[in-house]
């Protein structure tokens, strides 16, 4: 009798569960409380969301240019509580992809749950990090584009910033291109030349962005959206006076540019509404 | 006894494991099953295809597809000379592409003519490695996901949830009812299908779709299935990439050029080692032309879908796999060989303010282009040679499936 109470009645039970315990999806601790978090990406020019392909804005150096798209990546956002402790957003998405061409991109809806409680700032890389950007991680269009040559020390660009600006040539006004991209620099010897057998060395040009006013709070099962704004003009402005007639046409192989933009590029990012 | 009575109840649990994570959609066990088609993806190629949920790949599918794709009978005609098969002008020793070497339909302005003789607006595009485009088909990507647009009046072809214009499927109806390609109409094509015994396409049917109805929707189906699998992954390059081959000196100099702004700077629109189908699949005016508006507009252009001022003269940067048996090249054929290309993105850029931003090279310190020295440009093309994949232009599963019957075409 025991034993049929053990086949017929004990061992379906166990299938049953075994079942159920088979096909549950594991997403960490349900029980703890959290929240949801939103990033919503904004591009603005003085202010004023960026009015893509057309002429009209005026940088720093009184260059007369216009946007026509930006592509980028941040990475390792990290959201810091008020007792000190981290959270870093790393559960699906460590690197983040954003291209104005793509609409869905600019809305970051965050997989990780965020733990209840007030947070006094986030930061982010912006780029990928040394330990992260290698070659071939991303197989799939639009990440895939980004791809940074290995003869340039491989990875993915940090930013592909595309427009134009306005060059006088014989009393005739062209708009002229200018490709502001970002990714790994390199060292030639002798400096003079650019040819990929001189590289002697590599330059990382990611860098780290506390977003200014980026306190929030968040409490169970409340999603908390927060906007986060690239002032284009930033990148041609502060601390580096960017003159496109200078610097060219595009920037891969010419670290110094790619300096300039780094330090510039760490007052480019505030926070708008967090709601 | 009691053993036998141990295995049942040690099988349960297994059982109950599998029936519990199935995913139950209601359906009863289908009678007939096509046998799912091994699609390989190479080493470095991406991960997502574009295969509609409603049209998966099957053996069966596929095979079928192929007689479709040689049969000359797809016109909807039968007599010698009116025969047109899509391996008409997409021809395998030219990877899928029409070739400037072609034996009947190349002008020498470098568009094709259809079959009753009409010339098309634009160059033929190769067909391998569709199934990893997600940016529309054709020129201007006018076929893709969300075009709700059925049919076409130009073409007489009704609105019908059948012609849709979103996928590799929608280019069979446009093929066979263009009267700058078949110049038919898919009812014909079908009626005449439905009385053909050789091969026994009913047979084929019913292997690939369950019954042997033939119908336009399966036909679709079909050649669309077998396009997807035609995969072209094993150039000298590719080889090279995997670690499986080396790139002479040349080569990888004219890599180099080809992968740096400071050199030819073709990555960013076409790829490269990182980004192995050697396209974006994205859409760019490359700065052949100084006027897009007005007597000048294409209305086969970017702009003609997106309404984007910016996309007037772009279209759609091609694979540069199998570059060399491209040609005509550019979206109207304007060159004939590879030379005349490199010449043209050597020195031959022209300026307009629709140039696409990566169209860098068209002010000092270059001029009108990437201002390359001979040797420079020897090295760029023995590069570019070097993205011709061999294995391709001959691979048996792509080939006529019957040279013996005189309607199954290929050129």
């Amino acid at each position: 009798m025991k034993k049929r109470l053990l086949f017929q009645v004990l061992l379906p039970l166990v299938a049953v569960l075994l079942v159920f315990a088979g096909c549950k999806d594991d997403n960490g601790d349900p029980e703890a409380p959290a929240g949801k978090l939103v990033f919503n990406f904004h591009h603005t020019v003085d202010g004023a969301a960026v009015t893509f392909d057309s002429a009209g804005y005026v940088n720093e150096a009184g260059n007369v240019y216009e946007v026509n798209e930006i592509q980028y990546f941040i990475s390792d956002v990290t959201l810091h509580r008020t007792d000190g402790g981290k959270v870093v957003l790393d559960k699906e998405n460590d690197i983040y992809y954003i291209d104005t061409d793509i609409p869905a991109t600019k809305r970051w809806q965050v997989f990780d749950a965020i733990p209840e409680g007030s947070y006094t700032s986030i930061t982010f890389t912006f780029g990928i990090s040394e330990q992260k950007n290698k070659s071939f991680m991303f197989v799939n269009p639009p990440e895939v584009n980004m791809v940074w040559p290995e003869f340039l020390g491989g990875g993915y660009h940090y930013l592909k910033l595309n427009g134009k600006f306005e060059e006088e040539i014989g009393g005739t006004v062209y708009l002229r291109p200018f490709n502001y991209h970002m990714g790994i620099g390199q060292i030639y010897d002798p400096p003079t030349t650019t040819h990929p057998d001189s590289i002697v060395g590599f330059a990382q040009n990611y860098f780290e962005v506390e977003l200014p006013n980026s306190g929030f709070t968040i409490a169970k099962d409340q999603t908390v959206e927060i906007d986060v704004i690239m002032q284009v003009e930033e990148w041609f402005k502060n601390p580096n006076i960017w003159d496109h007639h200078y610097w060219g046409n595009f920037t891969m192989q010419n670290q110094a540019a790619m300096q300039a933009m780094k330090e510039n590029g760490e007052h480019v990012f505030i926070v708008g509404e967090i709601k | 006894m009691k053993k036998k009575h141990w295995f049942i109840w040690l099988l349960l649990p297994a059982l109950f494991f599998t029936v519990g994570c199935k995913d139950d959609n209601g359906d009863p066990d289908p009678v007939w099953q096509a046998t799912p088609y091994d699609f390989e993806i190479p080493i470095g190629f991406p991960t997502r295809l574009n295969i509609p949920d409603d049209n998966p790949l099957t053996v069966e599918g596929v095979e079928l597809g192929r007689y479709l794709f040689y049969d000359g009978r797809m016109s909807g005609r039968t007599h010698p000379d009116s025969l047109m098969s899509c391996a008409s002008c997409h021809r395998q020793e030219r990877a899928f592409d029409l070739g400037a070497d072609h034996p009947y339909y190349t002008d020498p302005d470098g568009r094709p003519w259809g079959l009753t003789g009409i010339k098309t607006p634009h160059a033929t595009l190769p067909l391998f490695n569709l199934v990893w485009n997600h940016e529309g088909y054709l020129w201007n990507g006018m076929i893709h996901k969300g075009n709700t647009n059925l049919g076409s009046v130009a073409y007489n072809i009704p609105a019908l949830p059948e012609y849709h214009m979103k996928n590799i499927e929608s280019l069979v109806w446009m093929g066979i009812a263009a009267p700058h390609e078949m110049h038919g109409h898919p009812d014909r094509t079908v009626a005449l299908f439905q009385t053909i015994t050789d091969p026994d396409y009913p047979k084929l049917f019913e292997r690939a779709f369950g019954t042997p109805e033939i119908t336009y929707e399966r036909m679709s189906k079909a050649v669309a299935q077998f396009i997807r699998t035609i995969v072209s992954s094993n150039s000298t390059a590719h080889k090279a990439w995997r670690g499986e081959a080396n790139f002479t000196d040349m080569e990888r100099m004219g890599w180099m050029l080809f992968m740096t702004e400071e050199g030819a700077d073709c990555f960013h629109c076409h790829g490269g080692d990182g980004s192995p189908l050697m396209t974006t699949h994205l859409f760019y005016n490359n700065a052949k032309d100084t006027c897009f508006t007005g007597v000048c507009a294409n209305p086969r252009d970017r702009y003609a879908v997106t309404g984007n001022e910016r996309d007037r003269g772009a279209f759609k940067a091609t694979s540069l796999i199998n570059i060399e048996h491209q040609g005509p090249y550019m979206h109207d054929g304007r060159f004939a060989t590879l030379d005349d290309v490199i010449q043209f993105y050597n020195s031959g850029l022209k300026y307009s303010e629709y140039a696409h931003p990566l169209m860098h090279k068209l002010f000092p310190p270059y001029y009108n282009g990437m201002s390359l020295n001979p040797i420079q440009l020897q090295q760029l093309k023995a590069f570019l040679l070097s993205l011709t994949d061999n294995e391709l232009l001959t691979n048996p599963k792509y080939s006529n499936p019957r040279p013996d019957n005189p309607f199954f075409i290929s050129w």
